[in-house]
Order: C-alpha cells, then structure tokens, then sequence
C-alpha cells in the first residue's frame, strides 16, 4: 500500500524554481497562488541551504482538523484533498497549517479571499479523474496516469522527491550513505537542539565539522 | 483553474447551504426543488459507478483528438535539458520531462519546467504582427508591406553607402541551419558585418582557446565531470545559469570529489563548495598564477605531460615564479597565502581535477589572457584530455555553441574556415556559385576583412567616419534574434539608435529594442515576428559539443515565421534567392512561402565543416539518437548495444568524416588514451612546426592510442599523405576530389578516412599546447587592470594596454580612458565595483522570460546586491529604491538587496531586466499587449566602455558605480 | 373567569402563532455538522480508471518503478 510523501533534500536543491513552475505550468496555477515555494535560510552566507515546501499531506493534518465545513479529506495512498465545492475560504486552514501550504487568491475590491487551493501531489480532486472539471479546479491529475508529481519529477538535482514513502526515503537513505554523513540532519538533534549525541559525534554542540578528509559531503 | 470566477460551476455560500439544506429538510421551495434535481443528476454523471465507455462531456471531445508527442530541447542554456511535449490537435497542451535523455535525465530548472508557455495563445506578450514605427505609434502591417518596405530601404541604403552600411546581428538562439544560412545571406548580401552573442559571451574563450590548443571549445562535458575528482570553478554561477549542470556536480561531489567556488560573490553555486574563495572582480589572472606558483614550488605538476605535449611553459613559470608571490597575490586580488595554497593542494592532489568558467573569466579587457590562465593551469597538472579533467566550459545560450561554430561571425565563414581567398573559393564551390559573383557582391577590399562586433556597433554608427575602416558609417541595424540590454553604455546605444536609418527587429518577442527605439524617434522602425525553435525543427548543439535534433512541436503562432523562412524571403527581395536556396530541399509552409527543410540545410553543413568535424552528424543519425536516448550511459554518453550501438551521444564534434565512416564522436577532446576512431585525439598542429628551434609537434611517444606514428606530425594534406605512401589508399574518385587540398578542403574525406580509419593518425596533426601565444597582445598572459578600476593603485602597477587606432574596424581604446579615470578620481566618485551576472529565472535579455508569468511572477523587479555596510554608509535600508550612478552620467533607479553575498566594496545586479529608462517605466513605448510583465532597469544603461584586447568582448563584469539613496 | 381563559387562550394562540409563524420558511442557518467527516463529493482512488483499471496491484507497481526516475544512482551508479 504506497503512502505519498515528499522529501526534500536540501544538500541538492540549488532554489532553482523548477519545482516551482513545474508546478505553476501542470496545474495551470494563476498569478499570485504559489502551491510550492523555496525557502532559504542564511541567504547569501556559508551555510546557505534550501528547500522546497508545499503541503506535506500530513497523517493527522491541522487543515483537516479546523476545517468548520469539513471539505479535507485524506485518500488512501495518503495525499490530503479538499473539495472547492464545500470550501468557504474561511482561512482556518491557513493559520493552522505550519507549513503555509494553503493558498488564496486574492477576489474582489476588499481582498475578499477565493476558494482554497493547495499542492494536491498531482492527484486532483474530488471529481471524475482527468476530466476538464478535475483540471479546472485543482489541476492535473498525474497520480492517475501512473505518474508522479510535477515538481519532483523535473526537480534539477534530484533533490525534491515525490512517492511512496518507502521508495524514497530508501533513495534518500543511498544518498545519505555515500555523503558520510547526513543522517542526523532529520533527526531530534537538529529539529528541538538537544545535545542528544554524544560528545564529538556529528551533531553534538561543540563537536568538530565532519572532518572534510574522505571528501564526502 | 480560475477560482475567482462566480460563472463557475462551484457555487458560492448562499446557494450551497439551501442545497444541501433542501436534500434533508422537507421544507422544499421551487429553488431547491431544481436545485435537488440538479445535484442528483450531477451526481449521477460523477459517479463512479458508470461504466467506463460513458464519459462526461469534455472527455468525449478527446476521443476525435489527434494526440501527438514530439521531442524537442530546452531553448534557455547550453545544457541541453529534452522536453517531451503533448500536442493535441495542433494545440500544445502539456509537457513531460524525459527521463531518458543521458544530459538531464528528466531534470530542469524553472525556465526549462515551464516552456510549455510558448505554446499559449490567449494572454501572449508574443509579437503577433508585423509592425511599423509611424510617428511614435506602433502599427500593424502586413508581411508584404514588411518585406517590401524594409527591403526597399535597405536597398536604398545598399546602393548610397555600400553593402557595409547594414550591420546584421544574428541569433545564437537560432538553430545550426539558420545560423548558418545567416552567415550565407550575409556573405551574398555583400558584407561581413555580422555577428550574434557569442561576441559578448565566450568570444574570448574561443580565441584564447583555440590559440592555445586547437579548438575553443568545452573540452569535456557535463556528464564527464561526474568523473571529477575536484573542480574549480572560477567566474561561473553554474546553479543559477546552468543548474542542471548541477545534478552531475552534486553527484560526483556525494562520491568525493571536492568543490572550489571562486567569485567575488557569495553565489549560490559557492553555497554548495567545500570552498569559497572571494577574490576581487577582474584579478583571475593573479589567482590562477597564484595557484601555479604553489603548484611549480611544490613540484606538482606534470613535466612528462608538459614535455610531451606544452610548448612554452618554461616561459610561463619564469613569469610566474617572479611575479606573483603569495604577497602579490594576496595585494592584487586579496586572497591569503593560505587559502591559495590549500586550493592549489586540492587542484594538484585530487587529480583529475577539471575547471569551470563563464562570464567571470571571459567579459574583461583582458579576457582572452585569463582564459588562457585557466588553460595554461590545467596543462600543468596535466589534465587536458583527461575524462574528469579538462576545460569545462559552460556556454550561455542554447545554441551559441552551434552559432559560434557555423553561423554569422564577423571574422570567418562557417567552420572557423576565416575568411581568406582559399576560404571563400572553398565556400563558393560548396555553396554551388561563382567566386567572382560573391567577391562582386562585396565592396572593394571588404571581402576578406572582418567585419565590426556587435558589441561597438553603436561606434560604427556614431564615429566619424574618417576614423573607421570601412567606407560607410553603419546606417541601418537589423536585431535579428538578440537583445539590446545586454550591450554595454546603453546610454550611447540611444543616441546610435536616434541616428540610424533604418532598425530592423526580427525576433518572437518586440524585445527592448523596439521600446528603446520608441522612446527616442518617431519612425525608422520594423518589427518582424519570428517563430520560436518549438515552432521549426532543426538541430542545436549543446555546450559539450553534442548535437540534438529537435522536432517540430507547434504551427508557428500568430503571423510569425521562422528565421530560415524569412532569410529566404528577404533572398527573395535581394536578388540573390536562387544562389541561397541551391541545394536545399525546398516546401511551401502553411501560406505557400518557400521553406528549406532543415535537413537539407544540415547536409550542406555536413558537407562543408571539415574543420570542426561537423561532418559525420547527418539528420538520420541524429534523430536516431534522439529516439533511443535510454541506450547512452550517462558518465560516458556511449551507446551500449541499440540502433547507434557504439557513437556517443549528440555525435559530439567532431564527429570526422562523412556519416558513412561512421565516427562516434569525440566526448572528450584532446585525448590521447584513446583510439582517434573511438573519440580520441591530441592537440592541433595549427601553430607551424617549430619556433625559437624549439619543437611545437608533439614529443615522440605521445600520439592517440593505436595510431601508426608514434610522434608528432603536422596536420594531413596530399604531401603529407603522399609522403607517406598512403595516397593510395584512397579510392580513385576520393584522389580526384583530394589532390591538391588538405584535410579541411576535401570534399570527399578520403584524406581523413584514409588517416583515421586504417591508421589511426588525427588529420588535424598531432602537436604541443601553446603556454605561450606569441601572436597575442600578451605572450605570456598578464594582469592588467579594468579601465574603470577601484584601485588606482594597482593600475600604477599593472597599466591596461595602449590604444589601438584600428581593430575590428575602429579606433578602441585602453590607456587613454583608464589614465584619465586615474586622474579624474573616479574611483573616488564611484567607489563601488558594480558587477552584473544571472538569474535562474530569466535568460539573457530577459524580455522572453520576463514575458513567461510563471517565471516572471518569482522575480518582479530589478536589484542590486550591496553589503550592509555599504548600504549603513549610505543610510539604505534593505527594500527601498535607489539610484545607482555612473561615471557616463547614466543612473538607473533599482531596488536594493542588502545581504551579505557580496563583500564590502561590490555590488551586482542582474541583466536580465529592460523597460524601464532611468526611473520611467517604458510600458507605453512597446506595441500594445507585447509588452514583458515585469520590466526593470537594465543594468547595462549605466555600464561603461571597456573591450578585451583579442575579440572586442565587453568588460562588462568590472566596472564603477555609486549608490545613492533617493530624497 | 371566561374572560381570563379567553385571555390565556388569546395569549396561548397568540404565542403559538408567533412560534409558528417563527417556524414558517425558517431555514437552519448552519450544516448538520459532523465533526472530522469529510462533507464533500466523493473522490475515486487512483487507480480506478483506465490505464489500471481497478488494478492496485499493477497502480502500486508502476508507481514504485517510476519513482526510481528521481534516483540518478540507479542510470549512473557511483
């Protein structure tokens, strides 16, 4: 049973904006909603990294959770949907999401907010499967066509992946090996700072940069 | 997906809540009643149940749908990415990325991920129609008024001032049949007057390149640097211009190979470097010899490579050994000793390590002295025909290598031929017409002289006319596929384009030529629309010298036409139609124009490119490769079984002799562990055979694998063969056709098959590296500083050159602008150095992608980059706008950027944006709904005059400014 | 005595009337609401329609087999 996930790896990603407008060109996306984009910390300095976010299609998901019309639901290979036709563009969703992955159009004089649109891993809506009403509303439906999302298929280092979670995290994992080190990059230590290694390993406060002898970075 | 319209058919709050209210309460009116019906229905077609032969409405209309799927390239860099596009019904409606293809692997970056806009009518900033400048008013013409028009004027201006009077810029965006017939029109039209943006991009590497080794180009490839050990780049913002060159980089990097940024930035690219060198812009030279100085005291280099196969590095380490020190180093370009001892351990000891440049090396004064640097470093260590060694260079525009190889240069005929009598006697016979009838065409004397660049023809417009070589002033210009703003002195450009006669623009887009045009006269001007490269077929030649066929992929749109199509158009006007189309296969497009099909065009080419082996890439070979793209292994790009079992991928030139010797090209140039038939080589003997008593063949035991001399050898003509008692090896029609010629002029390639196939030998000879180009400014390459120099100082020390009265047909000067910016404390004025470079989202001139929302909406306003510091000292806050001010008196009005990325002391701003004049949006000076969506200064409006010493490059990359904060 | 019981009654009535006519054309002004229930239309899974057909089997394959596209070390190695 596949479960979507999106992993992205932020060793790769050089904030290209393939993913990006990838995602703007399949799904037709207008001006001013952005499914997907880069975040990058330490602009311009050492230690300049990147990566990709749209919605993570999480197992309990916040939007989900707030929604007062109930239009999320979740499918079985785990993308998160919603229905436009229920949506009242109330914006719940929005302020739960940590991730910003709601999006609103902008509609009318007062900036009243649209129906909500949101990455949907390529796998469309609640409606008939690669239809003009599917396309219309949330956009293309690759998942049905045996494919998988845009933005990860035409990513230009590989560095955002897209799929069945066992897949790509044994991709991400071959990655992780052959780099020597990386795997803590995940992990509690990086994630709350708690100086759960032991002194001197990689990720321990104070211990020393993976020494760059052996050259794997 | 348009979620603001009302009409669609999700409802809004009001109508839902009594729908659904009226499917559970019996309180029922008329309203809900329908509503009901509907909704019971609606779900009834929805439904999964349905069998699957009933299909909703807009999927029936599929069924009758004619699907097509055509392969075609990216038109945005070098790197070649292949896009499948779904066509249905003539209509372009969706692309895939192919994962097949051996150089991207289905990978892209923003620009490559949303080509399919090309293929969008409705909202297009396309020029539809052609267009007429009438008293400052853009109007719609027709094609016929066009042609006549334009080509009535130029006429006119032909007959008054001579064929020179009509500078032709082609297009290193079109592909290697229109470059190519662009340099055929231009050559029946009368002038040499031609050029395309390789000038102002790789001119310089071509030149020092090719003097140094053989040919100028990217010697290995992007796929071989996944064999690297460690790379340097040096002047390359590789994740911003070319980030699909990335994949293989960050691949080869996971398996150990080491990373070296070297910029005056904090690029993007450095942000992924094991390490990051700030040097200062312009001083490449003093870094790379830095690097040699520590590699020469440590005895790292190569002496057997360098015996056998480098003339003049002898000369080359005295210069370095006594000039540039680490205390020199470290003044000039303000990298420590240190660190310069740390990258030249990694370059020497991590082996074997390759090179990257682009623009960083190459758009300076001195450009073509740094190129040669990098050359120079690399031979050195020995890396030069290495797999993982060698020169990367990273090209800028989709085909500006196949423009630069066959297309409009002002200095030379297809094939780096040049334009000598026995070049252009080789090209008439080849072309099917009369010598006498092409010299006729030109001017008296012109024929064999090159012609002015694109980067200075504003001073062939502007000078008088005593003080350049050639008889008329420039009068009339026709921008056929290449943009204004990436020109140098924008303000001069103005007054150019004030004076002229006639400005032709022949491009998909109006492109900042027709609003800078607009802007400063009334009339004189014509828009033609040209048809994009999804709309025509044709081949394209990738950075790594491999060639790709794309397939047609839509109808051109709206009224354009492609380039070839209006190059015989134009032929047609100028009388000189039959002589251009001879050998062409000729069809009728869907408006009964004549179109020659760009196979026929390819096979002139294939029959005519000796030099550079593009020969053996006929049109069957490479669609065949383009069918079985999953067949090349990707470190390798070799065919491993399949239908092209055995070439290489794109047959990357050169590919030697005709299609039928079969020759599976040359990934990697230069190398001599392998057979020549196996992609193999050595350097070029183009240089003589000796100079200074001392040998420039190569030494005895360094030849291509197998081959039957075991020396070096000058390259193969009849003697040479007859010498060697092979003349007999060719066939009796081949000895007809080759005597008398030499490797490049045998139209039969009996010389070269007889040489290659059944011994093993590199027609071209077999020679030593050139250190040391005594025919440039600079023998031994040297450092000198920018004209406009932040430190006068260093000029003292390291002057520019003298001026030069006639080069490229017109007085250029060196000394006397760097003395008298000197003297005028300029670089007290304008303190700052002002550098300008890419963004990923945007290409070149940028009025193509900046006319793409998807791209244009992630990058809406031009910038400039300014360290904090800077930025405190003149009270900037990040965000506002400024001006930034030029010693021509230009200032352009940008938002400021303050980070971190460039150091104290430097600023940058990209050069994609135009459209805005100096504070004043140009909106209303483009034809209406073509303009770009984003439009911002372009940077080059405040550049200032600088022109390397070799090719007329612009030294666009070291100049001053000052930052103001606006009241 | 009858008057007040016609008094109640008249308010009685009156009272009833007013609820009913309260009643009369009201509408509810929210959803019957179901916490955590999706509301929406229903949505096929993947694999439903051609080219799999049901064939979640085939759909799962074919995803996985895709997937490896993103995964250059399964073209190049190391």
């Amino acid at each position: 049973m596949a479960r979507m996930k999106f992993l992205c790896d932020a060793e790769r990603c050089i904030e290209c904006n393939g993913c990006v407008t990838a995602c703007k060109q399949e799904n037709d996306i207008p001006w001013g909603v952005n499914r997907r984009r880069v975040v990058t910390i330490n602009d311009g300095v050492p230690g300049e990294r990147s990566i990709s976010v749209a919605c993570m299609h999480c197992s309990d998901a916040p939007c989900a959770a707030v929604c007062p019309v109930d239009c999320f639901y979740r499918s079985e290979e785990g993308v998160v949907l919603h229905d436009k036709d229920l949506c009242i563009g109330c914006g719940y969703c929005f302020y739960a999401c940590p991730f910003g992955a709601p999006q609103f159009p902008q509609a009318g004089a007062f900036g009243v907010r649209g129906k909500m649109d949101k990455c949907t891993f390529c796998a469309g809506g609640p409606e008939k499967d690669n239809s003009e009403a599917e396309f219309r509303k949330y956009g293309r439906n690759r998942l049905a066509e045996g494919k998988l999302p845009a933005c990860a298929e035409m990513c230009s280092t590989k560095a955002l992946l897209a799929g069945d979670g066992d897949t790509i995290s044994e991709i991400y994992r071959q990655r992780v090996t052959v780099r020597g080190k990386g795997s803590e990059v995940w992990g509690w230590g990086t994630a709350y700072g708690r100086p759960e290694a032991p002194k001197g390993a990689p990720g321990a406060p104070g211990a020393a940069p993976a020494a760059p002898t052996g050259g794997k970075s | 997906m348009l979620l603001t319209r009302k009409s669609d058919s999700a409802p809004s709050t009001a109508p839902r809540l009594k729908r659904l209210a009226g499917a559970r309460l019996s309180t029922m009116d008329r309203r809900t009643f329908l509503k009901r019906s509907g909704v019971a229905a609606g779900a009834g077609a929805f439904a999964s149940q349905l069998p699957y032969g009933a299909i909703a409405p807009a999927q029936a209309q599929k069924e009758g749908v004619k699907v097509e799927k055509k392969r075609t390239v990216c038109t945005h860099c070098s790197v070649g990415c292949a896009v499948d596009a779904t066509v249905e019904n003539g209509v372009w409606t969706r692309q895939e990325p192919v994962f097949e293809s051996p150089i991207n692997l289905g990978a892209h970056c923003a620009k490559g991920a949303s080509v399919r806009e090309h293929g969008i009518i409705e909202h297009s900033h396309r020029l539809k129609t052609p267009m007429k400048l009438v008293n400052g008013k853009w109007q719609k013409i027709g094609w016929d008024q066009a042609i006549n028009e334009v080509g009535d004027k130029i006429l006119a201006i032909k007959k008054d001032s001579g064929p020179d009077a009509i500078y032709w810029v082609g297009s290193s965006k079109h592909n290697n049949e229109q470059a190519y017939l662009m340099r055929k029109f231009v050559s029946f039209f009368g002038t040499n007057n031609c050029d395309h943006q390789a000038r102002i991009c790789h001119s310089t590497t071509v030149a020092g390149v090719a003097n140094t080794w053989g040919y100028g180009a990217m010697t290995n490839s992007y796929n071989d640097m996944q064999n690297t050990k460690c790379a340097l780049y040096i002047g390359s913002n590789a994740a911003e211009a070319h980030p699909v060159s990335m994949l293989h980089m960050l691949h080869a990097k996971e398996n150990g190979a080491k990373m070296i940024v070297v910029d005056p930035r904090f690029t993007r690219t450095a942000a992924k470097a094991d390490e990051f060198v700030r040097i200062r812009s312009g001083t490449d030279i003093p870094f790379l010899f830095g690097l040699l100085y520590h590699i020469f005291k440590n005895g790292w280099e190569d002496p057997q490579y360098i015996n056998d196969r480098v003339y003049g590095m002898d000369k080359v380490k005295a210069d370095v050994m006594a000039k540039w020190n680490p205390a020199a180093v470290e003044e000039v370009c303000g990298v420590p000793e240190a660190q310069m001892a740390k990258v030249a351990e990694m370059m020497a000891k991590s082996k074997p390590s390759t090179i990257v440049w682009c623009m960083g090396q190459t758009q300076h004064t001195i450009g073509n002295a740094m190129v040669r640097a990098s050359c120079i470093l690399q031979l050195a260590l020995g890396n030069i025909g290495v797999p993982g060694g060698g020169a990367n260079i990273f090209r800028g525009h989709d085909n500006v290598q196949g423009a630069t190889d066959v297309g409009p240069n002002p200095d030379s005929l297809p094939g780096y031929y040049g334009l000598s009598t026995g070049a252009w006697k080789f090209f008439a016979g080849v072309w099917g017409v009369d010598y006498e009838w092409i010299k006729k065409q030109y001017a008296e004397g012109m024929m064999e002289k090159p012609g002015t660049t694109v980067s200075r023809w504003i001073d062939a417009v502007m000078y008088p006319n005593d003080t350049i070589d050639q008889g008329p002033n420039v009068r009339a210009m026709v921008y056929w596929g290449h943009a204004p703003n990436s020109q140098t002195r924008g303000k001069d450009m103005v007054e150019a384009m004030k004076k002229l006669d006639l400005m032709v623009v022949i491009d998909p887009y109006p492109s900042a030529t027709a609003a800078m045009c607009a802007m400063v006269r009334k009339d004189g001007v014509y828009l033609l629309p040209a048809a994009t490269q999804f709309e025509t077929s044709g081949s394209v030649t990738a950075s790594n010298r491999s060639i790709q066929w794309r397939e047609k992929v839509i109808e051109p749109l709206f009224e354009s036409k492609p380039d070839h199509t209006l190059m015989v158009r134009f032929a047609d006007k100028f009388g000189f139609k039959n002589e251009l189309v001879k050998n062409f296969e000729m069809t009728k497009d869907k408006d009964g124009w004549d179109e020659p099909t760009p196979e026929s065009i390819l096979k002139e080419i294939n029959r005519c490119t000796w030099t550079i082996g593009y020969t053996g890439q006929s049109p069957e070979r490479l669609k065949l490769h383009m069918q079985n793209m999953s067949t090349f292994d990707v470190k390798t790009l070799r065919a491993r079984g399949g239908p092209c079992d055995g070439d290489y991928f794109g047959l990357p030139w050169p590919c030697y002799g005709n299609a039928a010797l079969k020759h599976p090209g040359s990934p990697n140039l230069y190398q001599t562990s392998r057979h020549v038939m196996d992609g193999g080589g050595c350097f070029r003997a183009n240089f003589g055979v000796e100079r200074d008593g001392v040998s420039l063949l190569a030494a005895d035991g360094s030849y291509p694998k197998g081959s039957d001399l075991t020396m070096g050898y000058p390259e193969f003509d009849h003697v040479l063969m007859k010498k060697l008692g092979w003349w007999d090896e060719l066939t009796e029609d081949e000895k007809k056709v080759a005597e008398g010629k030499n490797w490049k002029t045998d139209t039969s390639g009996g010389i070269i098959r007889v040489a290659m196939k059944n011994h093993g030998c590199h027609p071209f000879g077999n020679a030593k590296a050139r250190a040391v180009v005594w025919n440039f400014p600079d023998a031994v390459p040297q450092h000198r500083e920018p004209l406009y120099s932040p430190r006068p100082d260093m000029v003292a020390k390291y002057p520019t050159h003298d001026d030069k009265k006639t080069f490229w047909r017109l007085p250029t000067q060196y000394k006397s602008i760097q003395d008298k910016n000197v003297a005028d404390k300029v670089a007290e004025k304008f303190p700052l150095v002002l550098t300008s470079g890419r963004l990923v989202e945007y290409e070149g001139g940028g009025d193509e992608t900046r006319s793409n929302p998807w791209l244009a909406e992630l990058q809406p306003e031009n910038f400039i980059e300014i360290n904090p510091k800077d930025a405190n000292d003149r009270r900037i806050q990040d965000g506002e706008y400024v001006w930034v001010q030029s010693p021509t008196g230009a200032q352009i009005s940008v938002k400021s950027l303050v980070t971190e990325r460039v150091a104290p002391g430097t600023t940058f701003i990209p050069f994609h944006f135009a459209g805005w004049w100096m504070g004043k949006d140009m909106l209303e000076y483009y034809p209406e709904g073509a303009a770009p969506i984003t439009r911002g200064e372009a940077v080059n409006t405040a550049t200032t005059y600088g022109y390397d010493s070799v090719t007329m490059m612009q030294e666009t990359k070291t100049t001053l400014c000052q930052v103001a904060k606006k009241a | 005595m009858i008057a007040r019981i016609t008094h109640l009654c008249v308010i009685a009535c009156g009272a009833m009337a007013a609820l009913m006519l309260a009643g009369c054309g009201e509408r509810p002004q929210v959803i019957e609401y179901k916490q955590g229930k999706y509301q929406g239309k229903p949505d096929e899974p993947p694999y439903a329609a051609a080219p799999f057909n049901g064939d979640q089997a085939k759909w799962d394959r074919d995803i996985r087999n895709r997937t490896q596209n993103q995964n250059e070390y399964k073209r190049i190695g190391s």
